[in-house]
């Protein structure tokens, strides 16, 4: 648009207002007749619809949707799997993971992870600031021992962004494993 | 008397009006404001109920992601294009993949091709049922709204069973899709397209057909051919402004080869070409087309690989390329730069949703402001994708 400012008569004069003019008294009770006859018509299928169909909204609280079995929600990892790999850290376009890890000592005895893959370092930390997550699963698909995992917990809302930061090798965060993991 | 700072301006009786300055009314509208959907702010300056003039200001969803892209590898920025246009990020992903892919010389499996053609059309699909509801919401209809949303959540959900998530997928890589697609998934699409074809029909008959409905928007905001052709407007805007352009037929990509399917143009039923209720009417019958390639895409669906061959670590080779698709909501195009490495050296995005919003300005003069709504409302933007 210009930068001058519009003759205010031109906008109140101008000719789309003048749209009902040509409306004769037939015409507007025409007029009349067909939106009653339309909303008539949508009042029908409204009606058709409340006698016809079921809710299909939940009463959340009390009801819990179910989620689909790959759904993307909380991330979860099962610490005595994980080689620290670093390899979900990676691939996280946000960088949201933190992986601290020390080289295992060689008169330790030796641990391998479910699928057999030894253990050469030890995890001293593993975090996920799930408040910076995007949810995008790319960490999921590159870690070797799928050890790594979106669950379908989907409540774990917290008060401060702080609460949100999770590490995994923490006590009651590994109970998740037999609360939330399926 | 009515006094101010001690000063007697005289009576509310003798005031008097003729003297009294008339003025244009400046108005803000948004960035919060539901008629704009999202946060665009739109200045308005109005005498009484006519807009003299308007102004889009954007840039209150910019997060930077050309920039992003430049930091992270091929693969981690397909979860960033996902966030663009948020109800139509199939087509986001896929144009995105589709750059990558012609910059690596992959071939894409032909289950791969099918499955990203049925899982595009679905989105076409969500995307325009969310158009119909809330621009009846726009106009004060509302429970178009509540059954365009009872049969997208079922596109929803199986893109939940699918990939994951409900919006934002990260479905379509690079080389191919993610998960594979189950025979149960496609009779239920099979299913779900029998039930919408039926739908679709009433949901015209309910909102289209409305003689209220008719009259707020037949020959308001009318967009001519000329118009569109000089502000860029791409997708249904330019339909149903009477241009016969669809990616899909004029340049196809993928499997749009071979498919057959019409493409619908604005014919101005109701008032001009190139209205809102034309605009409307094409994103109806673009359902219907959808709904024509999704059942040939059920019967003609291939076994075999969803994943194409595509190295481990991703990097592209040098050069440039300009590659664009056709999105729900018009026209999307990747302009990546590659310099040889591991990420890309400049991605350029260019958005129908960004042009379209440009065209508000020489819409809005001499409309009243429930038009206005309307004319946003037609327009069908996404400012996630306007601001990126």
């Amino acid at each position: 648009m210009s930068g001058i400012t519009p003759d205010i008569s031109d906008f109140a004069t101008k000719e789309n207002l003048d749209y009902y003019d040509d409306l004769t008294f037939g015409k507007w009770l025409k007029n009349i007749g067909i939106t009653i006859k339309s909303c008539l018509t949508g009042l029908a299928i409204t009606g058709k619809v409340i006698l016809t169909k079921k809710a299909v909204t939940i009463e959340y609280p009390e009801v819990r949707e179910e989620l689909p079995s790959n759904s993307r929600s909380r991330l979860f990892n099962d610490v005595d799997n994980c080689i620290a790999c670093l390899q979900c850290a990676a691939a996280c376009p946000v960088d949201c993971i933190y992986i601290t890890a020390t080289r295992r000592d060689k008169e330790a005895p030796k641990l391998k992870t479910d699928d057999g893959t030894p253990i050469k370092l030890d995890l001293k930390q593993y975090t996920i600031d799930t408040a910076l997550c995007c949810y995008c699963g790319l960490c999921t698909v590159v870690c070797p021992t799928e050890c790594l995992t979106h669950t379908t917990d989907y409540e774990f809302s917290q008060y401060t962004v702080g609460e949100m930061k999770y590490d995994y090798l923490e006590e009651d965060i590994r109970a998740w494993k037999h609360r939330i993991v399926k | 008397m009515i006094e101010i700072n001690g000063k007697d301006i005289g009576d509310l009786t003798t005031l008097n009006y003729e003297k009294m300055k008339s003025d244009l009314l400046t108005l803000n509208m948004g960035p919060q404001h539901p008629a704009t959907h999202g946060v665009l702010r739109v200045e308005i300056k109005t005498d009484s109920e006519i807009i003299a003039e308007a102004t889009p200001y954007i840039g209150y969803l910019h997060r930077c992601f050309e920039k992003h892209a430049e930091k992270i590898d091929y693969r981690g920025v397909i979860p960033f294009v996902d966030r663009m246009d948020y109800l139509g990020a199939m087509g986001m992903e896929w144009g995105y993949a589709l750059t990558v892919e012609k910059m690596l010389g992959t071939e894409v499996p032909r289950r791969a091709q099918y499955i990203r053609t049925i899982v595009g059309e679905l989105q076409r699909i969500a995307s325009h049922l969310l158009f119909y509801g809330v621009y009846a919401i726009d106009l004060g209809a509302f429970s178009p709204f509540l059954y365009a949303f009872d049969e997208r959540e079922k596109v929803l959900r199986l893109f939940e069973e699918l990939s994951g998530a409900r919006l934002l997928y990260n479905y379509i890589w690079i080389g191919g899709v993610w998960n594979d697609i189950t025979d149960d998934q496609l009779r239920r699409i099979t299913k779900f397209v029998d039930n919408l074809e039926e739908e679709v029909k009433t949901y015209h008959k309910l909102v289209g057909e409305n003689k209220i409905f008719i009259e707020r928007t037949a020959n308001v905001a009318v967009i001519s051919e000329e118009m569109a052709y000089q502000y860029g407007a791409t997708g249904p805007i330019l339909r149903a402004s009477g241009v016969d352009w669809d990616l899909r037929k004029k340049r196809p990509y993928g499997i749009y080869e071979e498919l057959d399917f019409d493409v619908p143009l604005g014919k101005g039923e109701k008032g001009q070409v190139g209205d809102c209720w034309d605009r409307y009417h094409v994103r109806v019958q673009e359902i219907n087309e959808s709904i024509k390639i999704l059942r040939q895409c059920l019967d003609g669906i291939e076994e075999g690989s969803i994943m194409g061959k595509v190295p481990k670590v991703l990097k592209v080779p040098e050069g440039e390329i300009y590659l664009r698709t056709e999105c729900p909501r018009g026209e999307l195009g990747y302009h990546l730069v590659s310099d040889g490495g591991k990420t890309p050296y400049r991605l350029k995005i260019k958005s129908s949703c960004f042009t379209h919003v440009s065209m508000l300005p020489e819409l809005a003069p001499g409309q009243m402001i429930a038009d206005f709504v309307a004319t946003i409302g037609s327009i069908d933007i996404v400012l996630g994708e306007v601001d990126r």
